[in-house]
């Protein structure tokens, strides 16, 4: 069902004209990956503040109000530029592994945010506060930096799957550039 | 000294996927962190602080990025010398690059640090963001010349 899905998906008008595009496809991905930096870094600072690490002088309540409207922002465009991307080739898409693992990653990330921002992002003042950053933001800084360096990665292997011929189940491999 | 077929780089079909990784964390640390100075000088993100104080506290963290990139960089690189340095869009790539990281070192450093007007710091801005998307779709198009 997902297969008819995925090929359905990927037959609509403008998913098919991307995919077959020889500019439009290069500059929705660059879109995706300037993106990237701007929304990972910032995810990458606000992890590191949380830690300790980085930008110390600020208050993490300011660090992550700061940046959370541009996290937003970031974020929207890189899930909008994703689909479709992910859109026009999902019959591709449907047979890759890491396709599968950086969505279960993103669903993650999810699970993140329904645990760790009542308990730490929407307690920064408390965070401020406290003599020490709790273990609890921590954690949730290093889960955070896990889970998106996950993303990363699987999202990057995307790119260097070569499904078997065979038509079996799909194996992992990958091709030597 | 780099020869595609004697790289050890191309014995293991794993090392350029990890290695690209590394280079783009290395991109979204280092132009994440240069982006949030350029958004401070359009007038958002971070606004409690000025340009030229996020910088500093940022710069340390751009410059890891940095080396991340120029250490996976090359290496990437010596995987199929020939091929890139034919690859129009590889040149173009690193002539972005080259740019930006000269842009961000002189001018752009210059105006945040002393907090020059208001207008010249976005067009500082601008033109910095304009050149790291440069490098990121010269990097990406490399695949499609």
């Amino acid at each position: 069902m997902l297969l008819s899905l995925s090929q359905w998906i990927q037959s609509i008008g403008f998913l098919a004209a991307i995919r077959e595009s020889a500019l439009v496809y290069p500059v929705i991905m660059t879109t995706h990956l300037s993106c990237i930096a701007i929304f990972g870094g910032m995810i990458l600072m606000t992890d590191m503040r949380l830690l300790g690490l980085a930008l110390t002088k600020y208050t993490v309540t300011e660090v992550v109000t700061g940046l959370r409207p541009w996290k937003r922002v970031g974020f929207v465009i890189m899930v909008a530029m994703g689909l479709l991307l992910g859109g026009a080739e999902a019959e591709k898409y449907y047979h890759i592994p890491y396709f599968w693992i950086k969505m279960t990653f993103l669903a993650l990330v999810g699970v993140h945010a329904l645990i760790f921002r009542p308990a730490v992002y929407n307690k920064t003042e408390e965070i401020d506060k406290a003599p020490m950053i709790p273990a609890r933001a921590k954690a949730a800084a290093v889960l955070s930096l896990v889970i998106w360096t996950g993303v990363l990665t699987m999202g990057r292997l995307i790119g260097y799957y070569e499904g078997n011929k065979s038509g079996d189940a799909p194996v992992a491999e990958l091709r030597v550039k | 000294m780099f020869l595609a077929e004697t790289n050890p780089l191309n014995s293991s079909a794993l090392v350029f996927p990890v290695l690209e990784c590394l280079h783009i964390a290395g991109w979204a640390l280092s132009v994440g962190t240069i982006a949030l100075v350029d958004f401070r000088l359009l007038g958002v993100g971070l606004r409690k602080q000025t340009a030229a104080e996020i910088a500093k506290d940022l710069a340390p963290w751009t410059l890891i990025g940095l080396a991340l990139i120029l250490l996976s960089g090359p290496l990437l690189f010596s995987s199929d010398p020939d091929m890139y340095y034919l690859n129009r869009s590889f040149q173009f790539k690193m002539v972005c690059f080259v740019l930006a990281v000269l842009f961000n070192y002189t001018i752009h450093r210059k105006v945040v640090r002393s907090g020059a007007s208001a207008g010249a710091g976005v067009a500082v801005a601008c033109v910095s963001l304009l050149l790291w998307v440069g490098v990121v779709f010269g990097g990406i198009y490399i695949a499609f010349v």
